[in-house]
């Protein structure tokens, strides 16, 4: 018997998980309370889709702001601090250490400079998404090769040249990774802030309905967050593999199709 | 640059100095102190000969080369290049080819080859041009939309002398360009060097470990001795051209390999 693909497993334990959480409340192995049933779920969700999309419409303008805010001020201070040696001795430790530091004990503060609307969120998320961008981003500037560096300059390049034709596109891959990182974390963030403080979006909605114990609405706007984060992740991927062809096609080609080339290249150059 | 589209394809009869060192020293600030890592180099290569300068590791023989292409400063004396002075790297004077291909990962092996034209404005189907033609020279015609990532370590050592090449500059400079290839493929290649070579009629300064390939490619040998590194032997390699493998079986290569060999074995 052929063995399933990698893929074909992937689907297959999806859909077991989906068939669990149908199955699971209906039998009352699980009470409804704790987990309520994949189609009630669905039902809440087509029933009050107006509620759930004005909310959605919320969280998704706070998360656009939010990425802006992250990956604006984290690609600028990454680059600054990954290419001028000073600024790196200076903050790169101590952004370093406060990367690890949960961000989330500043948002009570942030609520009270902010208020409990739109912007503290933005502000939260911001800052939340920003310090993957900046590490990584710095991370990117410095880590490229320096002879690539080196032969720019001795075919003349100009300092801004160097920067422009071999800086930048040596550490986009590592950009955006970051970027991808980042935004991840925005999402987190506005999500994390709404539940903790607000009166709108999706984090808003999970609170409300926890507090009612009104659990399928709840694991509605569960499952809104869920494809949200999926889509995101999705778009970032694709927009990766994209910008990367150099890095990525290749690796398919390089199987078959170059050794063929080579061998049918005449004379055979090494 | 002007006439860049013709290359000129016929070897010219050497014609004075392309390049003169003249009483360099350099000198490096180390953990203890001042570290010598030149003491008065002394070298004058005629234009268009083919010229190879081996040395044991760390006897700064690839930071002499960086400093004939203007990437490094010398501590005391003089380099030369076509008559001028170089103090900072001059494309149409230099063309330099390194260790690692150091080719730039996102750019096809035609945009590496354009991308010193690039750097200078050059009009696009000028650059498309000049390009292609060097593509060609060096062997691997259809393989100009290839990123370097498909290329094999020689084909890329390949387009990185055709990027050196490409602005037609009267001086190539190589750091060891196949240190990283196996064998077979490192002899290949030394004779593709050589065909390009006396297709182009430059000035070339070629730095390696290896004593075969030194003999094999040099119109001249230079022996450089261990830190602080000195020229301690210049050996006229007399070997007719074009060169052979035949060649590195007979008598007179043994022989002048084993020159170089004791004369480093007593350096070091």
């Amino acid at each position: 018997m052929r063995r399933p693909s990698p893929a074909t497993v992937r689907w297959l334990i999806l859909a077991a998980l989906l068939v669990f959480w149908e199955l699971m409340p209906r039998t009352g192995i699980i009470p409804e309370l704790f987990l309520p049933s994949l189609s009630k779920t669905v039902a809440v969700l087509v029933k009050d889709w107006r509620e759930y999309a004005s909310e959605l419409a919320v969280t998704l303008y706070e998360v656009a702001f939010a990425m802006l805010i992250a990956c604006g001020f984290g690609i600028l201070t990454g680059a600054l601090v990954g290419g001028i040696a000073l600024l790196r001795n200076l903050l790169l430790p101590v952004f370093s250490s406060m990367y690890a530091v949960p961000i989330v004990i500043l948002y009570p503060i942030f609520t009270a400079w902010f208020g409990i609307g739109s912007e503290s969120k933005i502000i939260f998320a911001g800052v939340y998404g920003f310090f993957p961008v900046m590490l990584s981003t710095a991370a990117g500037i410095r880590t490229i090769d320096a002879q690539l560096l080196l032969a720019a300059r001795s075919m003349g390049a100009t300092v801004p040249q160097q920067i422009t034709r071999v800086i930048i596109p040596a550490s986009i891959p590592t950009v955006l990774t970051g970027l991808r990182l980042g935004g991840a974390l925005t999402i987190i963030g506005v999500v994390v802030s709404e539940m903790l403080t607000s009166a709108a979006g999706i984090g808003y909605l999970v609170t409300r309905y926890r507090t009612i114990l009104d659990s399928p609405h709840v694991f509605g706007a569960i499952v809104m967050i869920l494809l949200l984060s999926i889509l995101f992740d999705t778009l970032a991927r694709m927009i990766e593999r994209r910008t990367l062809v150099w890095q990525t096609a290749g690796r398919k080609q390089r199987e078959g199709e170059v050794a063929e080339v080579v061998t049918r290249a005449a004379p055979a150059p090494v | 640059m002007a006439n860049v589209a013709n290359l000129s394809l016929v070897r010219s009869e050497p014609a004075g100095a392309a390049i003169e060192v003249a009483g360099v020293s350099h000198t490096y600030a180390g953990r203890e102190g001042a570290v010598p890592a030149l003491t008065d180099i002394a070298m004058t290569v005629n234009a268009g000969r083919f010229v190879v300068i081996v040395g044991p590791s760390g006897c700064g023989k690839t930071s002499l080369l960086m400093m004939m292409a203007g990437l490094r400063h010398q501590t005391s004396g003089t380099i030369h290049v076509q008559g001028k002075p170089i103090d900072a790297p001059d494309p149409d004077r230099v063309g330099v080819v390194f260790q690692e291909a150091s080719l730039f990962p996102w750019l096809s092996a035609l945009d590496n080859i354009e991308f010193p034209l690039a750097l200078r404005h050059a009009p696009r189907e000028e650059r498309r041009a000049r390009a292609t033609e060097m593509l060609n020279l060096v062997g691997l015609q259809g393989f100009g939309a290839r990123y370097p990532h498909e290329l094999s370590g020689g084909m890329k050592q390949r387009v990185s002398i055709a990027r050196g090449l490409v602005q037609d500059p009267p001086v190539l400079l190589m750091d060891e360009p196949f240190a990283a290839l196996d064998e077979q493929t490192r002899m290949t290649m030394g004779h593709e060097l050589l065909r390009i070579w006396s297709q182009t009629a430059k000035t070339v300064v070629f730095v390696t470990h290896s004593l075969t390939e030194a003999v094999y490619l040099a119109d001249e040998v230079l022996v450089m001795s261990a830190r602080p590194g000195r020229i301690i032997d210049r050996i006229p390699i007399t070997l007719p051209r074009p060169r052979t493998y035949e060649m590195m079986a007979t008598d007179v290569f043994g022989r002048l390999r084993d020159r170089i060999w004791q004369q480093i074995r007593k350096s070091a």
